[in-house]
Order: structure tokens, then C-alpha cells, then sequence
């Protein structure tokens, strides 16, 4: 064989290899996420139910239906309430947390907090939301019996039942099973930061909350904001929790866009319309990843500098 | 093009191993001899009844060698769903339980199950209820066979009613107004449980509705949420929700609910003769003061009447490929052996749906079955009254609809929660419930 010819084979034996090695990650990606996104999306322009094979293509009228419906918006504006406060709850629980255990010198002690710290997060959530609702439930609950013992009540509280308490209350929940995720990140993150950085501040006549402001927030912001990117996402999309301790009640007070997605599409069978609110969800969260990813370039610009 | 070669013949070997191993089959087939593989789903959860079905799946694959009986089994509310994404995705079982009727019904309209009068011949068709029976035929052909039966009665505590001096209620007024008068010392007259995710709104909506000679349904199968009987029933149980029912019940499904009533909470309840037994694990000593009566009437000369009795039935999937071994399988949980085992797990909750059974030693020794004959008789009855939700225009689609869509709880929780005018939340729910019967109902 000439030369030259050998050399391309080789070549294209390797780009075989390539392919061979890169092949099962791309059909995983493939089969989990480009089939189901594309089905999601056609299904979105459908009137497809779950019980009837057959479905006929509408147009956008499932978008303007769904985008017309005050439920969809109740559930909207109850998600970012949902997420908002449940991020910022677990980050400031998270973040606090973590500069205690920063502050820990007895490597025993620092131990024991951490682990104490994580138990809520080793918790499955079926456990959490059946603790919960063991806790608060509103005729025998240990909560509403104590603050009515205690004379804080004036009869059992009832934190699943008030429309005004329902969301406030799951989302204490949720701070409490999601901030050790937040705490052990950022106290790992703060283990990176040089302590020589420290003493120089100190040595230039810093105070605790400038060292805070110019050493340690430069130094974990990127962490942070990855943090916050994914638990903004994971918080948005959660559903099991609020499923289990009040399936979006009462009268819709606690539902959140999965909610919402789930009653159409199983619940009422309404494959095509809950594909609808999925597309719009998924454009939603899109849209806020890349803001959240150009705010996380920039800081990592400017680090590299 | 030696490699091409190998995997060429590895193919034409494996393919002819699968040929070679299909014939076999159907030669063993051929003897007589069940041969096969199925999946039976079902939804007895609890260790008892799960126990006795699996035992009896044992026995039979010990007779028949070549049969597995693959089991799985997942929670009532879970089964809808499940068998709704598989006919989308093919993953069906050959034969499982339905919830009850009305969804039969439901996998009729999507034409997915095979008819079983061949098993109901096997097993004597004249020991069958003829209502229950009728629920589950169209054109003449029966589709579900009804596994166990049970029916809605009023349940109290004898010795609450008792220390307030008062008589079991005959009529809505006076469960209302007996209801309000256990209101006290931390026990609730009755819970209205209105968990989107259940059916409790909308049965008892039904039960009210039925009572003053209506229905949920018009004649056409339409929704039927704004005669004023339904109109009346809503502000009844409004009503009963504000002034006996603990507030946290708002988002309660069945099983929270009865739990109460388990657990000595509330006064009253309606069910089926599973409270027995739920009490039974929770507060024994609750037991000698729990009883049932028919569900209360407008008037206390008005005949009595049973507004929902529930069918489980067991059905044999469209797919399967081995309904012969199904319908064995089904006929020989019926031998009385292995029925009455089964009723035994949860006695006077499960009643016969069998003639012949219910008059054995047997079944008569248990010491539930016993001490609750008066119980079990008013069951009966109601059983023999009543039929499923919707079902009184005859089995159909928007009968299962009807129950299973949580629009009825969701209207509840509206008025109460939101304050929605009566008459405007049920002309919506109304409108809701018709438009997915429309797009539903093929």
C-alpha cells in the first residue's frame, strides 16, 4: 500500500475509534434527552390525550390555551416563589453554616457539625415530607398542639390547610432539606482560600467584613453562583415534596409549574396541553441558566485577570 | 469481512435459538399442558391479601410447571397512571385488578381488554351478581369478573352517640345536626376529605345527589353538577366541612382519611366494611362501639337506597399472549380454598362475589366475619342496591371520569378556600368535566 494511502487509513481507523468510544454517550444522550425534548415539542402542537392513540395537529392553540389559563399563572407565580425564597433561604442557612464550620478548630467538633449539619439532605424526601407532615399536621401534630399548649395559638395551627401559611411553610421545609447541599460546597470552596491572603489583610489593617467582602467572597463566588444555578433548576422542577405533603392544595395554593404539568398530563390525561406548559417551562429555565452562566463568564473573567 | 462473516452467523443463531425455543412452546402447548409466561399487576398492597394472592400464584405455578406468574403490584392510585403510560409505551400486564367498574369502563373505551365469559362460564355464571355483572358487559359480552364487592354505608360509634344521648341518624339533617353535636373534646363529627388527587368530593356529592333521586350524569352521559340537587348537596357538605370536619382535611385522600376514623377521631364515617379492620389495627379497643348503617336518606320515609357498591373486578389485557393461563389462573383463585383465604384477609371489608361462599364453615368461622354479622348484612344489602359511581345510565367511560379526575374536590376546595359562589364553581366544574368527557370518550 503507498505510503500516503496508509497514513489516511490510520487516520480513519482512529476517527472509528473515536466514534466507538463517543457512540454510547451520544445515543444516552440521544434516547434521554433529544427523543424526549423532540416529543415534548411535538406533542406541545397536538391535541394528543394519554387514553387515545390517534391526535390531530392544532397549532398553537394548546400555547394560547395554556397561556390564558390563570391556573398556569398561579402556578407560575407560585414557582418562582417557591424558588426564590428557596434558594435564597438555603443559601443564606448554607452559606452561614458553612463559615461557622470554617470557624470550627477542634477537627472532632468540626466533624460532628458536619454531620449533624447533613442529615436533612441525607434524608430521602418521602422521609422529609412524611416528617413534616407528621409534624405539622393540623389535629394532631407535635407542632400545633405545643404553640397551642403553649398558648402561642389560640386553637391547632393549621399549616396545610391556610392558603396564606401553606407556601411560607413549604418552604421552610425546603430550606431545611436543601441548605446542607449549599453549607458543604461553599465550606469546601472556603478550604481553597489561601490563609496567607487572610494575613496580608489583616497585616494592611482589614476588618473582619472587609477580609469578608475582598478575600473570601472573591474566592467562592464562582462556586456560589454554580450553586445557585443548579438549585435554582433543581428547586423550579422539584415536585415530590410538595406532592406528597399537600398534592398543590388547598384550592391550588401550593402549586408549582410541575404540579400544574402533572394534573394536565396525568391526572386529566392531557398529553399535548402538559407538553405545552413543559416547552414553556423549559424555555423559561433556559433563558435563566444563560443569564445566570453570563453573570458566572464574567466573574471568572475577571478572577483570571 | 471475516468479522462480518462471525457476526452474520451469530445471528442466524441466535434468531434460530429464539424459533427453536418458540416452537417448543407451542408443541408443549400442543399436549395441553399451560406453558407460558404472564404478568398479573395488582394492587393488594397489604401484607395479608398480597400474601394470600402470591400463594395461590405459588400453588398454581407448582401445578403447572411451565407457567410463571409474574406479580407486581403498586398502590390503587398508582394503577390508573400506570396503565395509562403503558398504552402508550406497550409496557401491559395479561390481566390485573381494576379499582372498580367504572374503570373497566374506562379500558373499554380505548378497547384494550378481552372478554372473560369463558372463566365466568368455568366458574358458574348464576353464582354472579347479575348487577355486577351488567357493569362490566357491552354487547353482551362481560369483560371484568368481579374479584371481591363491597359497598358505601354510614359508620359511627355507638358509644359516642350513646353519651349524647342520641339515636343513628336516618336522614342528612340528623347526621348534620349529630355530626355538629360531637364537634367537642377533640373528636370531629366527620371529616370531608377533598384531596384533589382522591375521589372522597365526589362521592359524597353522589351520595346526596342520589339520595334526592338525581344523578351526576344527565341521560346523554353529560356532567350533571348544577340541578339543584347537586347544588343543595354541595352546601351540605360545605357546611359539614366548616362545622364538624378538622380543616386539615382539605388536602386528605382516602387513606388519611380513614385513619381518622381508625383512630377514634371522628364520629362518623362512610366506607365499606374495611373500617372494621382498620380499626381493628389501630384501636382495638375502639371496636365493640364501631358500627354501620344505609346511608342517610332526605327523608326518614324515604326507601332505602345504596349510592355507590363497588366491583373489583380482575380483567385479561387485549396483549396478552397467554389469556388460556390467565383465565385458569383466574378460575382457580375462585376454587373455595383459595377464595375464601383471600376474603379472610380482610374480613367483612372483602365480601363474596361468588354465591355459595359466604354460607361455608369457613368463611363463617372467622371471628370479624362473627362478631359483625349485622355489619356484613347491611353491606349486602347495599351491594345488592347500589351500583358504581355514574353507573345508574349504565356502564360508561364518563362514569370513571367522572370520580377519577378530582375536578368535583377541586370545586370544594374553590368555594371554600376561595369563596367562589356555589352556582359559579359548579357551572365550572361542570364545563370542565364535559370538555374532557368530549375529548376523552372515544
Amino acid at each position: 500500500m503507498p505510503h500516503h494511502l496508509k497514513g489516511r487509513t490510520s487516520i480513519q481507523g482512529s476517527s472509528l475509534t473515536r466514534w466507538f468510544f463517543v457512540g454510547p454517550a451520544m445515543l444516552v444522550v440521544i434516547c434521554l434527552l433529544i427523543y424526549p425534548l423532540c416529543t415534548t415539542v411535538l406533542y406541545s402542537f397536538t391535541d394528543k390525550t394519554m387514553i387515545r392513540a390517534d391526535f390531530n395537529f392544532t397549532g398553537f392553540e394548546n400555547y394560547t390555551r395554556i397561556l390564558t389559563d390563570p391556573d398556569f399563572w398561579s402556578s407560575f407565580a407560585n414557582s418562582l416563589v417557591w424558588t426564590i425564597f428557596g434558594v435564597l433561604g438555603q443559601l443564606a442557612i448554607g452559606f452561614t453554616g458553612a463559615l461557622c464550620l470554617n470557624r470550627i478548630k477542634s477537627p472532632v467538633m468540626r466533624n460532628v457539625f458536619r454531620i449533624t449539619a447533613i442529615i436533612p439532605w441525607a434524608f430521602p424526601s418521602i422521609a422529609t415530607a412524611m416528617v413534616w407532615k407528621w409534624l405539622l399536621n393540623g389535629i394532631y401534630g407535635f407542632v400545633p398542639v405545643s404553640l397551642r399548649n403553649l398558648g402561642i395559638t389560640e386553637g391547632l395551627a393549621q399549616f396545610f390547610s391556610t392558603p396564606e401559611l401553606v407556601m411560607p411553610t413549604l418552604i421552610f421545609i425546603n430550606i431545611w432539606f436543601g441548605f446542607p447541599l449549599i453549607m458543604v460546597n461553599v465550606y469546601a470552596a472556603l478550604q481553597t482560600i489561601p490563609q496567607d491572603q487572610y494575613e496580608a489583610a489583616q497585616i494592611d489593617g482589614a476588618s473582619a467584613w472587609q477580609s469578608f467582602i475582598h478575600v473570601t467572597v472573591p474566592h467562592i463566588r464562582t462556586v456560589v453562583g454554580l450553586l445557585v444555578v443548579m438549585r435554582t433548576v433543581w428547586i423550579f422542577n422539584n415536585f415530590d415534596l410538595i406532592y406528597m405533603i399537600t398534592g398543590g392544595g388547598p384550592a391550588g395554593a401550593s402549586s408549582t409549574m410541575p404540579i400544574y404539568i402533572y394534573d394536565t398530563g396525568w391526572t386529566g390525561r392531557m398529553v399535548g396541553r402538559a407538553s405545552t406548559a413543559s416547552v414553556l417551562l423549559l424555555l423559561f429555565l433556559v433563558i435563566l441558566c444563560v443569564l445566570y452562566f453570563r453573570v458566572i463568564t464574567r466573574w471568572e473573567k475577571e478572577d483570571d485577570k | 469481512m471475516k468479522k462480518l462473516t462471525i457476526a452474520a452467523l451469530m445471528l442466524l443463531l441466535s434468531l434460530s435459538l429464539v424459533f427453536a425455543n418458540g416452537s417448543a412452546e407451542s408443541a408443549q402447548a400442543a399436549d395441553g399442558e399451560l406453558n407460558g409466561t404472564i404478568t398479573f399487576w395488582h394492587s393488594f398492597t397489604q401484607g395479608k391479601r398480597m400474601e394470600a394472592v402470591q400463594a395461590a400464584a405459588d400453588q398454581f405455578m407448582q401445578m403447572h410447571p411451565g407457567v410463571t406468574i409474574n406479580i407486581e403490584t403498586m398502590a390503587w392510585g398508582d394503577f390508573n397512571t400506570k396503565w395509562n403510560a403503558g398504552l402508550t409505551t406497550g409496557d401491559l400486564p395479561d390481566m390485573s385488578t381494576a379499582q372498580n367498574t367504572g374503570e373497566v369502563a374506562e379500558m373499554l373505551n380505548v378497547g384494550v381488554l378481552r372478554s372473560v365469559d369463558t372463566v365466568i362460564d368455568a366458574i358458574g355464571r348464576d353464582r354472579f351478581s347479575a348487577n355486577a355483572l351488567g357493569d362490566m358487559t357491552v354487547d353482551g359480552e362481560v369483560y371484568g369478573i368481579p374479584y371481591y364487592s363491597h359497598a358505601q354505608v354510614m359508620w359511627y360509634r355507638e358509644d359516642l352517640l350513646d353519651a349524647a344521648g342520641l339515636d343513628v341518624p336516618q336522614t342528612w339533617d340528623e347526621f348534620y345536626d349529630a355530626a355538629v353535636a360531637l364537634t367537642k373534646d377533640g373528636v370531629y363529627g366527620a371529616a370531608v376529605s377533598l384531596s384533589p388527587n382522591d375521589l372522597l368530593g365526589t362521592r359524597y356529592l353522589n351520595y346526596y345527589v342520589r339520595s334526592a333521586g338525581g344523578s351526576l350524569l344527565n341521560d346523554d352521559l353529560t356532567a350533571n353538577l348544577t340541578s339543584p340537587e347537586a347544588i343543595e348537596g354541595i352546601k351540605f357538605w360545605v357546611d359539614v366541612y366548616k362545622n364538624c370536619s378538622p380543616a386539615e382535611t382539605i388536602n386528605y385522600t382516602v387513606n388519611d382519611h380513614a385513619t381518622l376514623y381508625y383512630q377514634g377521631i371522628t364520629a362518623f364515617d362512610f366506607n365499606s366494611g374495611f373500617q372494621i379492620d382498620g380499626v381493628r389495627n389501630n384501636r382495638p379497643d375502639l371496636l365493640p362501639y364501631v358500627s354501620c348503617a344505609m346511608l342517610p336518606r332526605m327523608n326518614a320515609d324515604d326507601p332505602l337506597y345504596s349510592a355507590e357498591a363497588t366491583h373489583i373486578p380482575l380483567v385479561i389485557w387485549q396483549n396478552s399472549e397467554h389469556p388460556e393461563i390467565c383465565e385458569a389462573f383466574i378460575e382457580f383463585l375462585y376454587e373455595e380454598d383459595n377464595y375464601t383465604d383471600f376474603l379472610s384477609a380482610v374480613p367483612v371489608g372483602m365480601l363474596p362475589s361468588i354465591s355459595g361462599i359466604s354460607e361455608t364453615e369457613a368463611y363463617r368461622s372467622n371471628e370479624i366475619v362473627q362478631d359483625f354479622a349485622e355489619e356484613e348484612a347491611i353491606i349486602a344489602e347495599a351491594i345488592e342496591l347500589g351500583s358504581a359511581i355514574g353507573f345508574e345510565h349504565g356502564p360508561s367511560a364518563q362514569a370513571g371520569l367522572l370520580a377519577n379526575q378530582g375536578i368535583i374536590e377541586e370545586m370544594f376546595q374553590d368555594i371554600i378556600m376561595n369563596g367562589t359562589p356555589v352556582e359559579e364553581a359548579a357551572a365550572a366544574a361542570e364545563a370542565e368535566l364535559n370538555e374532557i368527557f368530549e375529548a376523552m370518550v372515544q
